[in-house]
């Protein structure tokens, strides 16, 4: 007998199954990362493995209603820190779908070429993508393809700093009420004498002081050393 | 005033917000026109609307859109064709930024020298095994002279009978099958083709980093001047280095040891690889090693800013300085 699991759809495109996430494949029977593919409904859907993307994670820790954490489908996001596009490839199944029949806009930033080699790949075959090879400080040098504000930002940098550049990034491209989320690495900070929660406490301090902040996702377990912040602009 | 410009538009802000004069460019564009213009942008150029608006108001200071000190104001949108066409023109500029990130000599010194130490570490296990190998079928035969020319004599010949009489040594006496025969004939032919391998690898690092580090190359030889910019990611990483980092470049394990636990610390790391240092008695070594070391660094800086290169004047003066700390302390310190 087939087990029995609670299907949560979390938006037209992603499931909630249990303990795993799917998200309707916006490039039928191709899998990014040799992560498992699977029918549900006669819909092909890909796992979102929360082991790899802190996005993913947070879908399944957070407390509050999941969709808070996904931008509406057809919107414009921004993302930094791109990476090799593992939680890219996800969110474009959800913001854009097959062929960007949702009319979604998602630009993804990165500074090491080998990620945007991996994310003009997947590009060419998702559109609605826009890989950009650009420093995610220097707003000034590809600010200009985010012409108006968006209402969703994911910020994954790994960098010294990163709190202070997912603040000035939300100043300048997110839109009032919009959703930001910061995803912390505590070892990427300078190295001082407290500890990883001394490391979030002054990061909860820092993003209160501007924005609101909806929830800090502890993300032990998937990804140890990491938090997720999710805020939202006054 | 601000001169806020995107890449197809232009407009004078003042601080308030209103917008004194703008300028907006309604054209399709192609996709490389597009292109253009946005690495126009990223390289901190006007685009030409805001040069228009430049000669209008001198005073209005240029910042490009999302820049942190604009007023907040009603930013002109380009158009949906407009959109659709910056997007493609940025697929092309990330493909573009990638394809070019190939010319970057520090990445291909990098996969060079990994390439080499990978092969190094694969040969001479592999070679190990070729010579327990032979061995169990000829007991009386010694390598302990040849060991790297075992590979290249076996090759060449047909059979183990062969290799036997080519040794001068008795023939075995529990002879191999057919196929096991074959297996270790292959075994011995890639073996030796590995040696030449290697050295083809060694003359492309030298080549690169001859080129690449030309000082550091001219003053500590271009193997150990690649695995020191490999192991600092980069020429302008290592030319960024205090000169004590440098000196204990591949020695992390004992240094951070060291920082950790209180263990004596590293006096050398990849450095220990130059004659100089491995060759002269221990207990100058540390002495040398920082001299060297603080060398390494401005060679590295001369060639990171690509100066004049070190001559061999230069790499002679640094080597008598050498000989006067082996002089100077020729005796072993009295404990």
């Amino acid at each position: 007998m087939a087990k029995h699991r609670r299907i949560r759809p979390v938006s037209e495109t992603v499931l909630l199954e249990g303990r795993n996430v799917w998200t309707v494949n916006a490039n039928p029977s191709v899998a990014v990362r040799g992560e498992s593919l699977r029918m549900f409904r006669g819909i092909e859907h890909r796992r979102w493995d929360p082991n790899r993307s802190k996005l993913g994670a947070g879908l399944l820790r957070t407390r509050n209603d999941p969709t808070l954490l996904l931008p509406n489908a057809g919107s414009t996001v921004l993302y930094l820190g791109a990476g090799h596009g593992t939680t890219i490839s996800h969110l474009h199944d959800h913001l854009c779908g097959a062929k960007n029949r949702f009319g979604g806009r998602l630009v993804a930033v990165d500074l090491a070429p080998r990620c945007l080699r991996d994310l003009a790949y997947l590009a060419e075959h998702r559109p609605g993508l826009v890989p950009v090879l650009g420093d995610a400080r220097k707003f000034d040098t590809w600010g200009v393809l985010i012409p108006s504000r968006v209402d969703w930002l994911f910020q994954d940098v790994a960098q010294a700093g990163q709190v202070e550049i997912f603040l000035s990034a939300v100043r300048r491209f997110l839109s009032k009420d919009g959703i930001g989320l910061l995803s912390l690495k505590a070892a990427s900070e300078r190295h001082n004498d407290g500890g990883d929660d001394d490391i979030f406490a002054a990061a909860i301090a820092q993003l209160s002081s501007e924005v609101e902040l909806l929830e800090h996702i502890n993300l032990t377990g998937f990804e140890d050393q990491h938090a997720l912040f999710v805020v939202r602009r006054r | 005033m601000w001169l806020w410009y995107s890449w197809q538009s232009a407009a004078v802000v003042n601080d308030e917000g209103d917008i004194l004069d703008v300028e907006i460019n309604e054209a399709r564009f192609s996709v490389h026109g597009a292109k253009e213009r946005l690495q126009m942008i990223s390289e901190g150029h006007l685009p030409p609307e805001a040069v228009v608006l430049k000669e209008r108001f001198p005073e209005a200071k240029p910042s490009a859109h999302g820049s942190a000190e604009l007023p907040e104001f009603e930013i002109p949108q380009p158009t949906a064709s407009q959109l659709q066409v910056a997007d493609e023109a940025a697929l092309l500029l990330a493909k573009e930024g990638v394809a070019v990130s190939a010319a970057d000599p520090d990445r291909r010194l990098e996969h060079l020298l990994r390439a080499s130490e990978e092969l190094r570490t694969l040969h001479l296990t592999m070679e190990a095994r070729l010579v327990e190998w032979v061995g169990l079928f000829l007991p009386s035969a010694r390598f302990e002279r040849n060991r790297t020319h075992v590979a290249g004599q076996l090759s060449s010949v047909d059979s183990l009978s062969d290799f036997a009489s080519m040794l001068d040594v008795d023939d075995a006496y529990e002879q191999p099958s057919d196929s096991e025969w074959k297996s270790l004939h292959d075994w011995a032919t890639m073996v030796s083709k590995q040696g030449r391998q290697l050295d083809r690898l060694e003359h492309a690092i030298r080549v690169a980093a001859q080129v690449h580090l030309p000082s550091t190359s001219a003053l500590v030889g271009p193997l150990l001047a690649a695995r020191l910019c490999v192991e600092a990611h980069g020429r302008s990483r290592l030319a960024r280095l205090p000169s004590g980092t440098v000196q204990v470049l591949g020695a992390e394990k004992a240094f951070f040891s060291h920082l950790r636990s209180g263990t004596a610390p590293p006096k050398h790391g990849h450095i220990f690889m130059h004659p100089w240092i491995s060759r002269s008695p221990r207990w100058v070594r540390g002495k040398i090693a920082r001299m060297l070391a603080s060398k390494i660094s401005i060679a590295a800086r001369i060639d990171a800013f690509e100066g004049t290169p070190m001559s061999q004047n230069d790499v002679d003066e640094v080597e008598a300085k050498v000989e006067a700390i082996r002089k100077e302390f020729s005796k072993p310190p009295r404990r």
